[in-house]
């Protein structure tokens, strides 16, 4: 962050130089990525808190949503997307609709997840759904026992999904490769292995 | 089929079809009760999960939602479907896609490669909405719809967070202490009951069940203790996803924490097929993790 104003008298300037905010970490263009993907303008963000007061991961973890609204304001790229707090938002939108701003802080950590995940960070899980639907379009599929209640309810074994018509995959597939999305998965989770 | 009755296509998700299909059964058998066909909807996949495709890659989650989207525009009809995850997926997709030209050229540059485009000629529902709005059910048709009154039962609803939340994005006016879903119980004959927090997250969404377990063990742990303090006979909600955390969350709960529940937990669906007259066979009611047949007692 280059600074503009500056005091007249050099020998103040010279000596609030090194107290001024700057940080070599910090990377302006983080804050355009986050708010163009998260469609939210995280930039007005007055710190009340009440989105981590609202937070039900807040109170068992040192998730503080807050602080990722900060980070992405001051552009600390890495800092925010290398934190493994990052993954402990469960998305209920209660900061959303309390925000006295009316910004989204969950989109927020939405884009800041979209961000890490292209520089390959994302926790298994995630990777794992993504195997899971490309082979056979569901992210909870069918297995044995339930065929077989399916079949005492009335219901055929196979629900009206890709499940019981596997024609559907082949698009679905072609939808997740123009992503790259499971070639990704995939060489992300064998590298960690 | 009755001519008269509203006809949507039905958006069957995941966790409904391939490990709860008593919502399933129910949501069609029950549905039909009131007046509404649910038609399949072929070729669906899941919606897909918002937590998990939307925190790697939104592009890829607008594109697969919209593919189901489609799927009931050439069906030329509505969707309808039973799950809050569902709901996020498929619901705000169409919402965004029909509202942002630049996401909608997007999306259907990458459903050309599908040859499929997304037009916006549909609508997407939850089914509990439709049963409270009273130009489709609305809560008097509901409650005539009954055969045996749940008298007795005291319920806690769980209302999910991503049918009304956001807010603004939504319809739903009051998310912070909203009644409907009770008024809904209520036309059952169960008595619905008031509890701390109610409006809290049951822990799962956003990918923390599959990045941190026992966090998210411990969000719905919080939310049963504060049930269990206003004597809930079961829970009830709209979200298949929210059902399994809350169900066999409580076994997770127990071989973690140490800590025992036993509160039942049913989908609407499933209790408004009881109510409706469904045996819990018909309802596949065994497939709980945790027993219901505590409350089968109080109402059968």
């Amino acid at each position: 962050m280059a600074v503009k104003k500056d005091y007249m008298d050099q020998k103040l300037a010279e000596k609030l130089r090194d107290r001024k905010y700057y940080a070599p970490d910090s990377n302006p263009e983080f804050l355009k990525e986050v708010e163009k993907i998260g469609q939210t303008p995280a930039h007005m963000c007055y710190q009340c808190g009440t989105c981590t007061g609202s937070c039900p991961s807040a109170p068992r973890s040192s998730y503080r949503i807050r602080l990722f609204m900060r980070k992405a304001v001051l552009g600390l790229e890495e800092e925010a997307l290398t934190d493994p707090d990052l993954w402990l938002c469960t998305t209920c939108y209660s900061c959303t609709d309390r925000c006295p701003r009316d910004l989204a802080p969950t989109d927020t950590i939405m884009a800041m997840r979209n961000l890490a995940f292209r520089r390959d960070i994302v926790p298994r899980n995630f990777l794992q759904t993504v195997q899971l639907i490309y082979k056979s379009g569901h992210g909870v599929p069918n297995n044995d026992a339930n065929r077989a209640a399916r079949k005492r309810l009335g219901l055929d074994e196979e629900p009206e999904t890709t499940h019981k018509y596997p024609e559907y995959l082949p698009g679905i597939q072609k939808i997740l490769d123009h992503y790259r999305l499971k070639e990704n998965a995939d060489r992300i989770l064998a590298e960690g292995e | 089929m009755s001519g008269n009755n509203h006809q949507y296509a039905f958006f069957l998700g995941c966790i409904a079809p391939n490990r709860y299909p008593g919502i399933e059964a129910a949501a069609i058998a029950t549905s039909k009760n009131v007046g509404i066909d649910l038609l399949p909807l072929k070729g669906a996949s899941c919606c897909p999960a918002p937590g998990a495709f939307g925190s790697i890659d939104l592009n890829v989650w607008y594109a697969m939602a919209a593919r189901n989207i489609v799927l009931a525009e050439q069906m030329g009809m509505d969707i309808a479907l039973v799950c809050n995850g569902c709901y996020k997926s498929i619901w705000e997709v169409n919402h965004k896609l029909k509202h942002n030209a630049e996401l909608r050229e997007g999306v259907n540059e990458v459903l050309k490669e599908i040859d499929m485009e997304y037009k916006g000629t549909i609508d997407v529902w939850h089914l509990a909405e439709l049963y409270y709005d009273p130009e489709i059910v609305g809560v008097k048709k509901l409650a005539d719809s009954v055969k045996r009154p749940l008298t007795g039962a005291k319920v806690g609803v769980h209302y999910g967070c991503h049918l009304m939340k956001p807010r603004k994005e939504r319809h739903f006016g009051n998310t912070e202490s909203p009644m409907w879903m009770e008024e809904l119980v209520a036309a059952l004959g169960a008595e619905p009951v008031q509890y701390r927090n109610k409006m809290q997250c049951c822990g799962a969404g956003g990918g923390v069940r599959g990045y941190d377990i026992t966090h998210a063990l411990d969000i719905t742990n919080e939310k049963l203790i504060n049930m269990e303090e206003a004597g809930v006979d079961a829970v009830t909600e709209v979200c298949p996803f929210c059902q399994l955390q809350f169900d066999r969350g409580q076994l997770e709960i127990k071989e973690k924490f140490g800590v025992e529940h036993g509160i039942p937990v049913l989908h609407f669906n499933e209790l408004l097929g009881l109510a409706q007259g469904m045996s819990p066979d018909e309802l596949a009611l065994d497939l709980h993790a945790i027993d219901v047949e505590p409350f089968l007692k109080k109402i059968l």
